[in-house]
């Protein structure tokens, strides 16, 4: 075994100190768990020290205590099995006791150990010798092995989450895209749209200009396609803006506080959404003839619809969001103005502005943005015949499939980057392609060659051998090497800045940093008070989705300010579940594409997937999380005799304590179970099944331990949990209000067991647990 | 930093200090690895390493415990009985175990009878008179892959009052 210190602990106490001295240091109670898990090197984490518990004095016992029995956490399972005090109500505890492993384990276990002890799953214990250990979600890996592997000794009622899954830890929004794909499987659409509206109020439009690197995280890359998130939050998306007057509500009641919004980007209408659902006043300033900043200005027709925009305004609009179009601030009103005019400001004003470069003939060029904006004006004149795009990230390739739809004859785009650092999407790189557009990588601008009329004839380019410094920071480097591209039209897509002119001179020393940007802190709060930022302005040219994050971000803080804190919405907390047949389609579904020589620059490109496909989509969402079974039989008897476990520092119902998947997740630091009480359940007949291949050693394929209090044949109350169904002991309180005030019978144990079971969603080879449950249920009767 | 162990072992005690220096006992070493490489007590087997099979068993203050997956560091001060301290050291008598064993040939390759011993030992410890069911219990964390259980059985039988062995 590896190294590790060890500490044998003469009280609780100096265990918790031992304990939280060291990085990581591992409790030790019998040690018949824990030995396998370094032995093996399952965790990724060893621990640097094993603390001993076994040798704290007064740590083993059994007491009555009158109305309940005391049992001391390094009690061994064998002195559980035999003691006196364990017959009558809590012959259930002697069972389960008597049901773990083997005598020769026993005479070491502990009680303690055993309710703390870590899961059995064989893809999480796989041994690191073997060709390294799977790091399975549970581990801070990635997916569930189960889900797609070998299930048969898995949960038969779902999963749970563990941890944020990759795809929301990709989403800078953080949109739990499992919980949605969920609600979509069960076609309960509404459903799925609160959820995503949790973080995201406009997924019609991220679902079509998100660059989506929650597909390159999701696990499905280990079997096939990733998930089509986009395409599926497309269809959703696409289902809100239709039922818009369910979903954009106006508020049921105000708080009289007001809440300006300077500039309508994605981080403004978010921001506006969320301050407005909380019931304050909202107004946006919006320097267009229509608020949606790049979305409306920036993305072209075909990739984005302005009507979609134009029909997400309409219902912020009717949630009772006011829009001050064609409002500059800085022109038409100061800043000053608008902070008086209301409680909180939020600035989201974007990056618009072009930078300038100090190349001959910059004048000469056009500035991609600008370009896109004004795409109208161009449809009705001639673009140029050679158009050279200069930049590689996602603007540029918008700017140059452009180009192409408006008729160039060639198109020509050069950027720094060479192919792999280009920061546009692979997507987007390949349909320009695709389209005809021809990607020169590796060079930078020099000058523009042009006549003295100022017609332009090419662009004088230099070799880029490096595009960053040893920092990674930005800091091209040139070779002497030059080339010349033809050309009669350069269009620069080479990043937008920010522009604070507008904030005035006062604010703008207070709020701008040094990198041009507005300063902004954790909760978008910038040095002036009550006044917030978000979007590009605070953190140069992002994605649309960033700005969303800020929006909810800002709207949370400013509605904090205005005394009105918004709580956070809780996640739903039944077990993850997903199709079992669906979640190995490897193919994706996709939206259909027009194809190259139909494609126009005023009609979008794809076409939506219908509810069903996307639903069918939805289908391959593994809704990754732990799908393993607990293994303590202890931890069954403990929920259903309503047992409360003792740590050092609290005290949990064992309900509460075994709601964690791995308990000890809940203690702090140091913590330590040091007893449990169980009633006495005097009356009740309490006992433990357990079913497994093999009567010795091997763990619960299903357990039920269960109390009844009986009287002629009558069930006058019952507790009953499951082990070896999910991966925390399960409560059956459906079965026990079935049994209740009922005659015992096979068919009312039938009745249970179908109650019970209602919700179970077993994987592909453990359907028989469901068998074993319901010859538990019919056998705990004892007809 | 090394501190003192001091292990009784078969009525013998041993001297040991525990770090990481030559000839010391690291933390992580194990009973069994202590037994049969410092000490030299090759009798209890290493197999499957995990406490599963019950070929590492030893008496631990009369019970048995799996010494694969037992701390040497943890056992400060125990009373520990390997198959090797099973018999009279003088006389070099062994325990009615290992000669019922013997007379009824309950094992094959032998690999799990140590093991095995010690369990049927433990069981005998807290209970003198056992029956065939609990004698199965007790023996259930042993595995044998020769099938000796039933000579097994029939040996531990003959050695309980009113056996043959009386």
């Amino acid at each position: 075994m590896k190294h590790f210190e060890h500490v044998t602990a003469q009280s609780y106490e100096a265990a918790a100190q031992a304990l939280t001295s060291y990085k990581h240091a591992q409790p030790m109670a019998g040690g018949t768990d824990l030995m396998g898990v370094l032995k093996e090197r399952i965790l990724p984490d060893y621990p640097e020290a094993v603390v001993n518990l076994k040798e704290i004095p007064d740590s083993s016992y059994i007491i009555d205590e009158g109305d309940h029995v005391a049992i001391g956490a390094m009690t061994k399972l064998c002195d559980l099995e035999q003691s006196p005090l364990l017959s009558g109500g809590l012959k259930a505890v002697a069972q389960a006791a008597h049901s773990v492993a083997s005598p020769i384990i026993r005479n070491t276990a502990t009680i303690g150990g055993n309710l703390c002890q870590d899961v059995r799953c064989w893809y999480y214990r796989y041994p690191n010798s073997v060709g390294g250990r799977l790091m399975c979600a549970r581990k801070g890996g990635q997916e569930c092995f189960a889900i797609q592997g070998r299930n048969q000794y898995h949960s038969v009622m779902g999963g749970m989450k563990a941890g944020k899954t990759p795809c929301t830890l990709e989403c800078p929004a953080g949109t739990d895209i499992p919980a949605y794909m969920e609600k979509i499987r069960e076609n309960d659409w509404d459903g799925a749209a609160q959820i995503i509206m949790r973080v995201n109020p406009m997924p019609m439009l991220t679902a079509r200009v998100c660059p989506h690197n929650c597909q390159s995280a999701c696990n499905q890359c280990q079997h096939g396609d990733p998930v089509s998130i986009h395409s599926v939050e497309r269809a959703l998306g696409d289902y809100i803006l239709e039922h818009r007057d369910k979903f954009y509500q106006a508020p049921a009641s105000l708080t009289g506080k007001k809440a300006g919004i300077v500039g309508g980007g994605p981080a403004g209408l978010t921001a506006a959404y969320f301050l407005r659902k909380a019931g304050h006043e909202v107004t946006i300033y919006e320097k267009m003839e229509e608020a949606g900043g790049v979305l409306m200005y920036g993305i072209p027709e075909y990739r984005l619809p302005k009507h979609y925009v134009r029909d997400l305004i309409k219902a912020l609009e009717s949630m009772g969001i006011l829009f001050k179009t064609n409002t500059e601030i800085g022109k038409d009103m100061t800043l000053d103005e608008v902070k008086s005019a209301n409680d909180t400001v939020f600035l989201d004003t974007g990056a618009w502005k072009q930078p300038i470069l100090g190349i001959d003939g910059e004048n000469l060029t056009q500035f991609g943005l600008n370009f896109l904006v004004e795409v109208k004006k161009f449809m009705s004149r001639q673009i140029g015949k050679e158009v050279l795009v200069c930049g590689g990230g996602n603007v540029a390739m918008d700017v140059a499939l452009t180009a192409v739809r408006l008729g160039a004859e060639k198109v020509k785009l050069v950027c720094l980057e060479q192919r792999e650092d280009m920061p546009a999407s692979a997507e987007e790189i390949a349909r320009a392609e695709e389209e005809g557009v021809e990607i020169v990588n590796g060079w930078g601008l020099k000058k523009v060659i042009a006549d003295e009329d100022g017609t332009i004839r090419g662009l004088e380019s230099m070799r880029c051998v490096s595009v960053f410094d040893d920092q990674g920071h930005f800091s091209p480097s040139y070779s002497h090497e030059t080339q010349v591209f033809s050309s009669d039209c350069i269009i620069l897509a080479t990043g937008q800045k920010v522009d604070t002119d507008f904030l005035g001179s006062r604010y703008k020393d207070q709020l701008k940093n040094a990198k041009g940007l507005i300063e902004v802190g954790e909760h978008k709060d910038t040095r002036a008070p009550g006044i917030y930022a978000g979007g590009d302005a605070a953190s140069g040219p992002s994605v649309a989705i960033k700005a969303i994050r800020d929006g909810g971000i800002a709207a949370r803080s400013m509605s904090s300010y205005m005394g009105f804190p918004i709580e956070a919405a809780k996640a739903e907390d039944s077990f993850l579940k997903f199709d079992e047949e669906k979640v190995s389609v490897k193919k994706a579904a996709v939206e259909t594409d027009t194809p190259v020589g139909e494609r126009c620059l005023d009609k979008e490109d794809s076409v939506s997937l219908t509810p069903d496909q996307a639903r069918d989509e939805a289908g391959r969402c593994m809704n990754c999380g732990c799908y393993s079974v607990n293994a303590s039989d202890m931890a069954n008897v403990m929920v259903a005799l309503g047992a409360t476990i003792k740590t050092t520092k609290h005290q949990f119902k064992a309900e509460e304590f075994f709601s964690s998947m791995h308990a000890v997740d809940l203690l702090e630091p140091g913590e330590l179970v040091t007893e449990v009480c169980i009633p006495k359940w005097e009356g009740y007949r309490t006992g433990y099944s357990k079913l497994r291949v093999r009567d010795s050693i091997d763990f619960a394929i299903t357990a039920l331990a269960y109390a009844y209090k009986e009287k002629d044949g009558r069930i006058e109350d019952v507790r009953l949990a499951a082990g070896g169904i999910a991966p925390i002991p399960v409560r059956l309180t459906q079965a026990e209000q079935v049994l209740k005030g009922q005659e015992k019978s096979r068919a009312l144990a039938v009745k249970a067991f179908e109650k019970a079971t209602e919700t179970a969603v077993p994987m592909k080879e453990n359907h028989y647990k469901l068998q074993e449950i319901k010859t538990q249920m019919i056998r705990s009767l004892e007809l | 930093m090394s501190r003192d162990l001091t292990l009784h072992i078969n009525g013998d005690t041993y001297e040991f200090t525990i770090g990481r220096r030559l000839g010391q006992i690291p933390e992580s070493e194990t009973l069994l690895e202590t037994l049969r490489e410092r000490i030299g007590l090759t009798g209890s087997k290493m197999s499957c390493g995990q406490g599963a099979c019950g070929c590492c068993a030893v008496l631990m203050d009369g019970k048995a415990v799996a010494s694969c997956i037992t701390l040497t560091a943890e056992c400060q001060g125990k009373e520990i009985v390997t198959i090797e301290g099973l018999g009279n050291p003088e006389t070099g008598e062994l325990d009615p175990i290992q000669e019922a064993f013997l007379e009824h040939n309950a094992f094959q390759c032998g690999f799990c009878t140590p093991g095995i011993i010690i369990a049927v030992k433990s069981l005998l410890n807290a209970n003198p008179n056992p029956t065939e069911a609990e004698i199965k219990e007790a023996l259930s964390g042993n595995y044998c892959r020769c099938i000796s259980h039933f000579q097994v059985i029939e040996a531990v039988k003959s050695i309980l009052k009113g056996g043959e062995a009386g």
